[in-house]
């Protein structure tokens, strides 16, 4: 007679085997980084010094930037650990802890969307606020409300807007170190100008091939538009994304600009292509709004959730006075994964029923009036022959 | 709708191991245990030690809901009432039954000259007579569902066998493919039904290629392949597959019944001969098993015989780093001791090394769990409601729903009891309903 080991069933696990599990599914995430990473540092970097602008360390320095992003939020973490449990203070111990809590990525990703002229002490500041803050005091891996590495970058845009403009980056801007890249983003100039207009907008960057291409001013990787797509490709294929998540979210931003454009007299498809290759949406939408923790599990959450980002980027961008609404989007609606994830659960898993049709109806409703007054009120700002629903204007 | 679209997934079969040597027959073993348990129902035991017994002598009965009797799969003498494992993980009294190896039958045991009269009442009175339950793994009373007073269109049966290391329903249709058209044909008579189809993998062309030339002698039988996913064995899904209907309850309510392929083809010897249930085939098979293969027996055989018939476990397998699997490795129950009797629900054991032991992270929230779930639930959600004993909740998102099929679990890649977590808020339910 022998003894056996306990066990609960399936007894088998995916996660058994070599190349499977939460490790790889990050280890995925990271080469999805790449071609992203090695765009800014083409842009950034490459590009300017084979122009002759820059000297060979210049030319690192994008590069080592992203980098230190990483490292730094691993260093503040593998500080939290050591100083908040006592088991885990040799180097093995705290290796093994940080390899499943993924340390690495809030960091990276931070450096990713904020200006490359930001000093360092302010990354560090970002880094602190979205691994220590936004993270370690959550409780952790898993168990983060707010995506760290957005609550870092929205902690830098409120308090350090100054001094990165003072260290010569502008927030969200382009270089201005660099001469190629001279002047404010695409949106900034939106947000100044309140026009909808082609030659404002695009033409000054060239056209809208070199928005995809990502050659306009923007944060350090966020303007990549076609390495992000390529990204996007491989997250999606090796399923560490869900691939529809990112596409609604563009798709509503797309649509919802489309009207807006129409609202204020241009009804050009160049607007709505615009809007989703200008700023940080790209970037967020295939890398943040995708991010596991911190947005819905079940399929039906999801796409709800990326209806809401679509318009409140809306919202944030062409109302507000921000000229990005992306980071501030994703933030605000991290806040609601927890209910959307209820609510959609119970949705799907009871079908179309009375008790289920009442909330899915609210819900739907809800979405609507917050896209129709996106466009109303967003139509009218911009609008330069104040053509579009002339009464409404001034009620909202 | 798409986001209520459960696909399944392909999962290796690793069948081959336990395919590659024939169905072997281990017809007398020198004991037997007689489990007095049938489901969750604990038997009345009608012998006592020292009494006489022929196969297919009465020993014990079930009472209640799905009323039956229970035979003697072995002749000889009732020697004690030990208890043995059962596969249902519990220790359960069993009657021990000395094998004098004479194989002396029970007089009802006798050849039927003629079956095309039986009525459809006595049809289904001979499920009952023989103890006849579900082989496929939950022992359900036949005669109860061919009791509905629902009209019955299709009898399906199902040898789709969708668990991985399982091929006991395989070999056995492999080996006599005609009983399985001879069941099938009495279950259709005993339902009242003209159609009957037999499922099963699509990549299990041996079946079909049996089967196909026998069809033209049972006519309403057609044969209907199911993709290679897991659980395509699901009752639901195979109704939903042959009929495009769905149902709440039970498989009835849309005109059909669904039977499991070895039950079909012992119900051909409990019409044609009066054998009851007493014997089925299992599968021992695993990477700790030396020759992986089938094995047709008597009801109470110890697993251990048949292991050490398989040669024992693999040279190096160390047993408290290893699996005792009673059943499927998606649904099974690990028993921790190797001292198993064969049942009607027994279906496989595997003994399987357990996989090696690395830190997995905590969940963070991928939701490929609600991806599989061919329910539509959110296992994670349902986990966060069972965390807070939110019972309204856990109701509200419909765990009872849950089949255990072991999809989420499967899937998960930070390695968490979903699965598990799911059960115990149906307990949670079960309990505060």
């Amino acid at each position: 007679m022998a003894r056996f080991a306990n066990g609960k069933a399936p007894f088998l696990r995916t996660s058994d085997a070599k190349n499977s599990g939460t490790g790889v599914i990050m280890r995925d995430f990271m080469i999805g980084l790449l071609p992203v990473i090695l765009f800014a540092w083409y842009k950034n970097g490459i590009k300017v010094f084979i122009e002759g602008n820059i000297t060979f360390l210049e030319m690192l320095y994008p590069l080592i930037f992203i980098l230190l992003g990483g490292i730094l939020s691993t260093l503040f973490e593998g500080l939290y650990f050591y100083i908040t449990d006592k088991n885990v203070r040799s180097f093995k111990a705290l290796g093994q802890k940080l390899k499943v809590s993924y340390a690495v990525i809030p960091g990276l990703l931070l450096a990713m969307v904020v200006p490359l002229y930001t000093p360092i002490w302010v990354l560090m500041f970002g880094a602190f606020m979205g691994t220590i803050v936004g993270k370690m005091l959550f409780g952790g891996f898993g168990n983060n409300i707010f995506n760290p590495a957005l609550l870092g970058y929205i902690a830098i845009g409120f308090t350090m807007l100054g001094v990165i403009g003072n260290a010569g980056g502008v927030f969200n801007a382009s270089e201005v170190l660099i001469d190629a890249y001279g002047g404010a983003t695409p949106l900034g100039t939106l947000a100044g100008t309140k026009v909808i207009d082609y030659d404002t907008l695009v033409a000054p960057y060239g056209s809208l091939w070199n928005f995809l291409l990502g050659t306009i001013p923007g944060a350090l990787a966020e303007t990549g538009s076609l390495a992000i797509i390529i990204a996007y490709i491989w997250l999606s294929v090796r399923k560490v994304i869900k691939w529809f998540t990112p596409l609604v979210y563009i798709g509503t931003v797309f649509i919802l600009s489309w009207f807006i454009g129409m609202a204020a007299g241009d009804a050009g498809i160049w607007f709505p292509v615009y809007s989703i290759l200008s700023g940080g949406l790209m970037f967020g939408a295939v890398f943040m709004a995708t991010e596991p923790v911190t947005t819905p599990r079940n399929p039906l959450g999801k796409v709800v959730f990326a209806l809401f980002l679509g318009a409140l980027t809306v919202l944030f961008r062409y109302i507000g006075n921000l000229p990005e609404g992306v980071g501030t989007a994703i933030i605000v609606m991290n806040i609601f994964t927890l209910p959307i994830d209820k609510m959609t659960a119970i949705i799907r898993a009871q079908g179309i029923k009375k008790s289920t049709i009442v909330s899915a109806l609210g819900l739907a409703a809800f979405l609507l009036i917050l896209m129709v007054y996106a466009i109303i009120k967003a139509g009218n700002v911009y609008s330069t022959f104040i053509t579009f629903v002339p009464f409404i204007k001034g009620v909202f | 709708m798409i986001l209520r679209k459960a696909k399944g997934i392909h999962i290796d079969g690793r069948k081959q191991m336990s395919k590659e040597s024939p169905l072997h027959e281990h017809l007398n073993p020198q004991f037997v245990y007689i489990p007095l348990i049938q489901q969750t129902s604990a038997l009345k035991r009608t012998v006592e030690v020292g009494d006489d017994i022929l196969i297919g002598q009465v020993v014990a009965l079930r009472e209640g809901f799905g009323a039956m009797p229970i035979h003697a799969s072995v002749s000889g003498k009732v020697s004690a009432i030990k208890k043995v494992w059962h596969c249902s993980g519990k220790m359960v009294d069993a009657i021990e039954i000395k094998n004098d190896m004479l194989q002396r039958m029970d007089a009802s045991i006798q050849p039927e000259a003629d079956t095309t009269h039986f009525t459809r009442e006595e049809l289904i009175e001979k499920m009952k007579q023989a103890g006849l339950s579900g082989l496929g793994g939950a022992g359900f009373p036949t005669y109860v569902k061919y009791q509905t007073k629902l009209p019955i269109d299709v009898v399906i049966i199902n040898a789709v066998e969708c668990e991985p290391y399982l091929t006991c329903d395989y070999m056995l249709i492999n080996a006599y493919p005609e009983k399985l058209l001879k069941g099938l044909h009495y279950f259709m008579r005993a339902a009242n039904a003209n159609r009957g189809v037999v499922c099963f993998k699509s990549y299990n062309k041996h079946i079909k290629e049996a089967l196909q030339p026998l069809l033209v002698n049972y006519p309403g039988i057609e044969l209907k392949e199911i993709k290679d996913i897991y659980p395509a064995g699901w009752e639901k899904y195979i109704v939903q597959q042959v009929t495009g209907k769905t149902y709440e309850g039970l498989p009835a309510e849309a005109g059909v019944i669904v039977d499991n392929s070895a039950t079909a083809m012992v119900y051909a010897d409990v019409v044609e001969k009066n054998i009851p249930l007493i014997s089925r085939v299992i599968t021992i098979t695993g990477e700790g098993v030396k020759n992986p293969r089938n094995y047709y027996v008597p009801f109470g055989t110890p697993v251990k015989e048949l292991i050490q018939l398989s040669g024992g476990y693999t040279d190096g397998l160390v047993p408290e780093k290893a699996w005792y699997i009673a059943g499927g490795p998606m649904t099974g129950r690990a028993i921790l001791i190797d001292d198993l009797i064969v049942s009607d629900t027994l279906g496989a054991v595997i003994v399987k090394p357990m996989p090696e032991d690395k830190a997995h992270p905590e969940c963070l929230g991928c939701g490929k769990c609600a991806d599989v779930c061919p329910v539509f639930l959110t296992p994670t959600e349902i986990r966060r409601a069972y965390e807070t004993k939110d019972v309204d909740l856990i109701k509200k998102l419909n765990a009872q729903k849950c089949m255990s099929c072991g999809l989420c679990s499967y899937v998960c890649p930070s390695h968490i009891e979903i699965t598990d977590f799911v059960g115990k808020a149906k307990d949670l339910l079960r309990k505060g309903a």
